[in-house]
């Protein structure tokens, strides 16, 4: 006190106490003013540290990331993962920065070659013992990483609409994707292991026909994400082919106000005036998918042309916050040939867009076709052409056909009576006096060395040239991006080099603010799949972008939130049963050759759940949350062997890195109601065996065993049941990996059967959350259950028979609760229940109310 | 494991074994030969300060391998800020080819507690630890002995020598894996947990047993000190290598005439060990100089000195005291592997680098002597053992790598006839491929 009085006396005017002031004297004094604070150097900066805090926390305060596998933040620094050493000057052994505390004037580098070279070691010898994998080869093979054991276990349970919901939340067209992808993942297929890949696509397809026969009875289709509010932010969107159409359906979902223009008098641009009607139908397909954009109140402006009706200074002048241009490609390139301006030489998409309107060619019937190029166009004009009644139809392609783009439908044409030639090449175009065209010469092809797409350049042979004769020649060697429109009122817009819109391939910006370019006018003609993947990825930069976000923050969380290659693929399937894959049948070549009827005949809901069913749900449900993939992303020990393709390596060797050798193979354990152990995928990191000591108390899991095989789980491995576990789900929280996980299950609610408790209270002292309490008389608190009770976690892959129960549950309480005349929201159950499982499905035994035995009901 | 105790070369001076009583006849005879002799002095003439003072001045270092100056530790202990300490003698060999320290406590028990009752007087502890390995049957039941001995006649206890000083010293029978000779491991495993490292620093002297401040000695290291107060630090000085005076007690096994135990002053070259061992029975080939984890060293680098500095520079570390002499039957990759596996099964598991690593080291061998190399293997063995030496937690990691680091330095040709030409110059790895035949 005589202390203050000095104070206030030396203060030469004295301040009448604030309020504010009082409150400061009354309190104890604030452990982090009184800590002492000095400077450290790390990585040339000079930081703040408190005394007593580790290097660790220092550097965490400061925004300068050391990576850490086993740092559990509420405990001190463990040390075993080895991640987090630093270089601190003056010693030669790197200590780790966990558990390494500060001192004034430490110098400490974090990221020197030495340190991240450990770094990159430690991961390796993990990832060496890792017998596990990240995401499926398949969902990280599809351009635009579709959930496919996502939707395919929803197809296995006979729920299409869950499944279409999920396939949508990635590309908004599983029917039209169903029919014209040429399906990439399907090559990638862990399933082709055991037998053969799964069909992935034809299922997806099934799916999204089963949601399409339900628009046509009036129920819209499922839309992915809840739709945001109105942000009221306008967003253009040219051009409503499959790029435009998925930046416009993503958008629409983001709540902005969404405008589509197209220049044709229909929507959906090559899909519509470029893919046949006997792969595509229009009206029984593509409409019904498109309906989707409309339900979602995007509004779509047809026959608008840009440059021609309207330009983009236009678009922003009347007030649209963000343009995106996804005009496609539509210029056939020219052959370069002498000849080709010569009559009867056809630009393939114009032949096309004259035979999807239903028309036939003019005069096309009888005449002998040539078609030149090895993509779906070419395929495309081919196969119409013998629908046309072409006498003799002939596909040149200069390369193999291994290497063709379209290589998965030439048997069909072949089948379909076209000819194919391969490694052949024009050289000029033959006509008569008139300038017509009465045949094509060719020079054959060598294989040379592979060029930059990693496949085989073909080089000319001299003299080995050979002329087919025919009366037309069809031209489909691909195709760029009308750009006239550049020239007027789209200053700051431009064309790359080789004649593409040019936009970034992240942010999708083009030179001019607001302006966006996506799809096949970026990337030139590509697939479908590929386009619709470049339209959604465009969609959330231009939602990021309107929102107000910075264009370069959004390339780090574009780049992150894309999957990266495929991590690991250890385990062998040698236990599966073999079951062969479904194949879609189709109609014989003569009878769909007469018409442009879709040919081939679709799954029955049996096959497709059949065929969905094989999926080895080769997937790990930690995807996102794990850290040991983020940072092996980083410290670049992914395993990049499915990228190497075409040059003769082997897709599907098993992935190795250096050190791999012996690994363990642990049984998952899933034992436990609300906790799931995958051994497998442990790293050993000790962190859950600390939280559950240290913090819970309850210390079901230690480190067991020596050596190689130190494995942290339950004493003798037992199930977490005959532990003291709590179910906190601590443990769940802590791993860094999906070594352990909250168990997915489908039940939001529980419901507790009165007439089956036994006052034990154990309920009650378990549930983390206090979501249970003791009563007066020892008994479950009403008001606790009586409505809404457990929030469970995250849905994802999930057990099947604890799944069949809980929906079963599910049901009974939703079936009492309106007996009893409570209002219920249907929508919030979760109809996971398949079929032909009505009441007596798994080994249960139901009552004839469906009932279980063991979850009777409160009256 | 009882190992015969060798005279030693002429004139070699005797610190450890330099009492010759019969250790099963009780106190008075130990007290006769000059047990205890030195704690009385300790209590009740020199102070905890003046101890220090002396073991500073005889410049003892720790003889469990870290070879850090023990007065330094005690020093650093006293000065805690704390109310409760703690001294720990390291008795636990945990090398199974060594017998040396088992054959001090079996030898000279009494020795190995008045030195930890001078450590802990010393650094103001009153309980103390002598943690030995449960097999060490004799050992053990010599030092229970021992110490129930002491207590009953007053020299430990509630009241030592009535000075007022508290000494309460426990012994603990601990039985796991090598790792477990590791300082930190010990304090782990004392507390009853599983025998896990952790990080140093801290330091077990600033943060050890129970989290408080705890001098961590070797057996020997303590069994030093006795002598030291009764003969004077300048006498200890005048022994053995300057820079880390004293003896040390060196178990030579293998190709030997007369295996055994020896005291040996330190700094004494490895020729003169294996020659008052009685020389190498055959062609000296290597000896292995540490224990498991210890290096090999050629028949030409034998004039090394047996001293922590010297050793660590050839590649090798005095580790467990045992010198392994190999002669021309052996094959030095397989030896080598051998070794790695024993490192590798008895790693505890805590840290990536040695749980994974020294299994990947283990089987970079095998493959080695299996005949089925990989031309990357050679680098790959270096960087691993680089990388697991700098990223390990413990001494079992960081030295993990020195059998087949140290072989690949001094016996590159034998390693290069396994990789490159499949075949094993000793006739030892059996599968190899014959070149230009099947096996």
């Amino acid at each position: 006190m005589a202390e203050l009085t000095i104070q206030t006396d030396a203060a030469s005017a004295p301040l009448a106490p604030s309020t504010a002031d009082r409150l400061l004297d009354v309190q104890a004094p604030q452990r982090p003013l009184t800590t002492p604070t000095f400077t450290i150097e790390v990585d040339g900066r000079q930081v703040t540290g408190h005394e007593g805090q580790t290097i660790l926390e220092v550097c965490r305060d400061n925004g300068i990331e050391i990576p850490t596998l086993c740092y559990e933040p509420k405990l001190p620094g463990f040390g075993a993962c080895r991640m987090c050493v630093v270089e601190v000057d003056g010693e030669v052994q790197p200590p780790i920065s966990c558990s390494r505390t500060c001192e004034p004037e430490m110098v400490v580098r974090t990221q020197t070659p030495r340190i991240r070279q450990i770094r990159k070691t430690n991961l390796e010898l993990i990832f060496s013992d890792h017998n596990a994998y990240c995401l499926p080869p398949c969902q990280n093979k599809c351009p635009s990483h579709i959930d496919i054991p996502g939707f395919l276990k929803a197809n296995a349970e006979g729920d299409f609409r869950e499944s279409t919901r999920i396939f949508k939340r990635t590309i908004p067209f599983p029917s039209v994707l169903g029919r014209v992808c040429p399906a990439p993942c399907e090559e990638h297929c862990r399933r082709d292991e055991v037998d053969e890949a799964i069909a992935i696509r034809d299922t997806h397809r099934y799916a999204g026909d089963q949601v399409i026969k339900d628009q046509a009875r009036g129920t819209k289709a499922p839309v992915p994400f809840e739709v945001q509010a109105p942000s009221g932010k306008r967003a253009a969107v040219i051009g409503s082919g499959p790029a435009g159409a998925a930046a416009a359906y993503y958008l629409a979902i983001a709540g902005h106000d969404v405008t589509i223009y197209e220049r044709d008098p229909a929507p959906g641009g090559m899909l519509r005036y470029g893919i046949p009607q006997y792969r595509l139908p229009k009206d029984e397909v593509l409409a019904p998918e498109y309906e989707g954009l409309t339900d979602l109140g995007v509004k779509m402006v047809c026959d608008a042309e840009l440059g021609r009706d309207f330009t983009i200074d236009d678009l922003q002048n009347q007030g649209f916050d963000a343009v995106t241009v996804a005009i496609g490609c539509y210029d056939t390139n020219a052959l370069g040939i002498p000849g080709e301006d010569a009559e009867g030489v056809i630009d393939g998409l114009e032949y096309l867009r004259i035979a999807t309107l239903g028309l036939p060619y003019p005069g096309h019937a009888g005449t002998s076709v040539v078609v030149i190029g090895g993509g779906f166009t070419s395929m495309d004009c081919t196969r119409t052409s013998i629908r046309q009644g072409a006498r003799a139809v002939t596909l040149v392609y200069r390369r193999d056909m291994k290497d063709m783009p379209a290589a998965n439908e030439v048997h069909e044409a072949i089948e379909e009576g076209a000819r194919a030639i391969f490694q052949a090449a024009p050289t000029r175009v033959v006509t008569d006096k008139q300038n017509r065209v009465t045949g094509v010469e060719f020079q054959r092809m060598r294989m040379g060395a592979p060029d930059a797409s990693g496949r085989r350049r073909p080089e000319p042979q001299p003299g080995t040239e050979f002329v087919i004769e025919c009366d037309r020649v069809l031209l489909a060697i691909g195709q760029g991006p009308e750009l006239g429109w550049l020239s007027r009122g789209a200053a700051g817009v431009t064309a790359t080099k080789n004649q593409r819109l040019a936009a970034d391939s992240v942010t999708f910006a083009t030179g001019r603010p607001g302006v966006f370019g996506s799809g096949d006018a970026r990337v030139g003609s590509a697939t479908v799949v590929e386009a619709v993947a470049d339209g959604r990825r465009a969609a959330y930069a231009v939602d990021a972008y309107l929102k107000g976000m910075d264009l370069e923050a959004i390339r780090t969380r574009q780049t992150l939130a894309e999957p990266q290659p495929e991590f690991l693929s250890i385990v062998p399937y040698t236990s599966e049963v073999k079951e062969p894959r479904i194949r879609l049948k189709a109609m014989p070549a003569e009878v769909r050759n007469l018409s442009y009827v879709e040919y081939e005949i679709p799954y029955t809901q049996q096959e497709a759940m059949e065929e969905s069913k094989r999926c080895l749900q080769c997937t790990c449900e930690a995807i996102g949350f794990c850290d040991l993939r983020r940072q092996g992303i980083e410290y670049g020990t992914t395993l990049q062997t499915l990228e190497p393709a075409r040059t003769g390596l082997s897709f599907r060797s098993v992935t190795e890195n250096r050190f791999t050798g012996a690994n363990h193979d642990y049984i998952r354990d899933d034992s436990h109601a609300f906790i799931l152990r995958e051994p497998s995928r442990c790293i050993d990191c000790g962190r859950c065996a600390n939280v559950c000591k240290e913090v819970v108390g309850a210390a079901c899991y230690d480190f067991m065993r020596t050596g190689f095989d130190t494995l942290v789980t339950t004493p003798l491995d037992m199930s977490l049941n005959t532990t003291p576990c709590v179910s906190c789900g601590r443990c769940a929280e802590t791993c860094p990996t999906g070594a352990l996980m909250p168990k997915p299950r489908v039940l939001e609610k529980y419901d507790v059967d009165e007439s089956r408790c036994i006052l034990c209270g154990i309920c009650v002292d378990a549930c983390p959350y206090d979501a249970l309490r003791c009563g007066p008389d020892f008994e479950l608190a009403h008001e606790s259950r009586a409505e809404p009770m457990i929030d469970l976690m995250a849905i994802a892959a999930m057990d099947r028979d604890t799944e069949m129960t809980y929906v079963r549950r599910e049901r009974d309480w939703l079936e009492r609760a309106q007996a009893s005349g409570r209002q219920l929201d249907p929508g919030r159950l979760l109809p996971m229940l398949p079929s032909g499982v009505a009441s007596n499905g798994d080994g249960h035994r139901h009552d004839e109310n469906g009932h279980g035995g063991g979850h009777a009901h409160a009256k | 494991m009882s190992a015969r105790i060798l005279p030693g070369a002429k004139g070699w001076p005797r610190v450890l074994l330099s009492r010759t009583y019969d250790p099963d006849a009780g106190l008075a005879a130990a007290e006769r030969a000059g047990a205890w002799s030195a704690w009385r002095t300790a209590t009740t003439d020199l102070g905890p300060e003046t101890l220090i003072r002396l073991v500073r001045d005889a410049g003892l270092r720790g003889r469990g391998g870290g070879g850090y100056p023990t007065a330094d530790k005690w020093r650093i202990c006293r000065a805690q800020p704390s109310a409760t300490r703690y001294v720990v003698a390291n008795g636990y060999e945990a090398d199974p080819g060594s017998a040396t320290d088992r054959t001090l406590m079996e030898t000279d028990p009494h020795a190995v507690l008045e030195g930890v009752a001078l450590a802990a007087f010393a650094v103001g502890a009153t309980r103390a630890f002598v943690a030995v390995r449960a097999d060490a049957t004799v050992a053990v039941r010599r030092l229970a002995a021992a110490l129930r001995e002491a207590d009953e006649a007053g020299l430990i206890g509630q009241d030592a020598l009535g000075t007022g000083i508290e000494l309460h010293i426990e012994l603990r029978e601990l039985q796991g894996a090598f790792v477990v000779g590791e300082e930190t491991v010990l304090l782990r495993a004392i507390e009853g947990k599983r025998a896990m490292p952790d990080q140093r620093p801290p330091y077990p002297v600033v943060k050890g047993l129970w989290d408080e401040p705890t001098v961590v000695n070797n057996v020997a290291t303590l069994a030093s000190v006795p002598w030291i107060v009764t003969n004077g630090p300048t006498a200890f000085r005048k022994l053995g290598a300057a820079d880390e005076p004293g003896t040390a007690l060196v178990h030579v096994t293998g190709a030997v005439k007369r295996p055994g135990i020896m005291e040996v002053p330190t700094g004494t070259s490895l020729k003169a060990i294996v020659k008052a061992a009685g020389g190498a029975t055959g062609t000296l080939k290597a000896v292995l100089v540490g224990g498991p984890s210890g290096g090999f060293l050629p028949a030409d680098a034998l004039h090394t000195a047996y001293g922590r500095m010297a050793l660590h520079e050839a590649g090798a570390i005095v580790g467990s005291g045992s010198v392994l002499v190999v002669d021309g039957s052996a094959c030095i990759v397989e030896l080598a592997t051998l070794l790695e596996r024993f490192m590798s099964d008895e790693s505890c598991g805590k840290c990536i680098p040695c749980r994974i690593g020294t299994r990947r080291l283990v089987e970079l061998g095998e493959r080695f002597t299996g005949g089925r190399p990989r031309p990357t293997d050679v680098q790959l063995l270096s960087d691993l053992s680089a990388d697991i030496r700098d990223g390990s937690l413990c001494g079992h990691g960081i030295t993990a790598p020195n059998p087949l680091t140290s072989g690949m330095r001094y016996f590159a040709a034998e390693f290069e006839q396994h990789i490159t030409r499949s075949t094993c110059p000793a006739g030892v790895c059996a599968p190899l491929r014959v070149a230009g035949g099947v096996a």
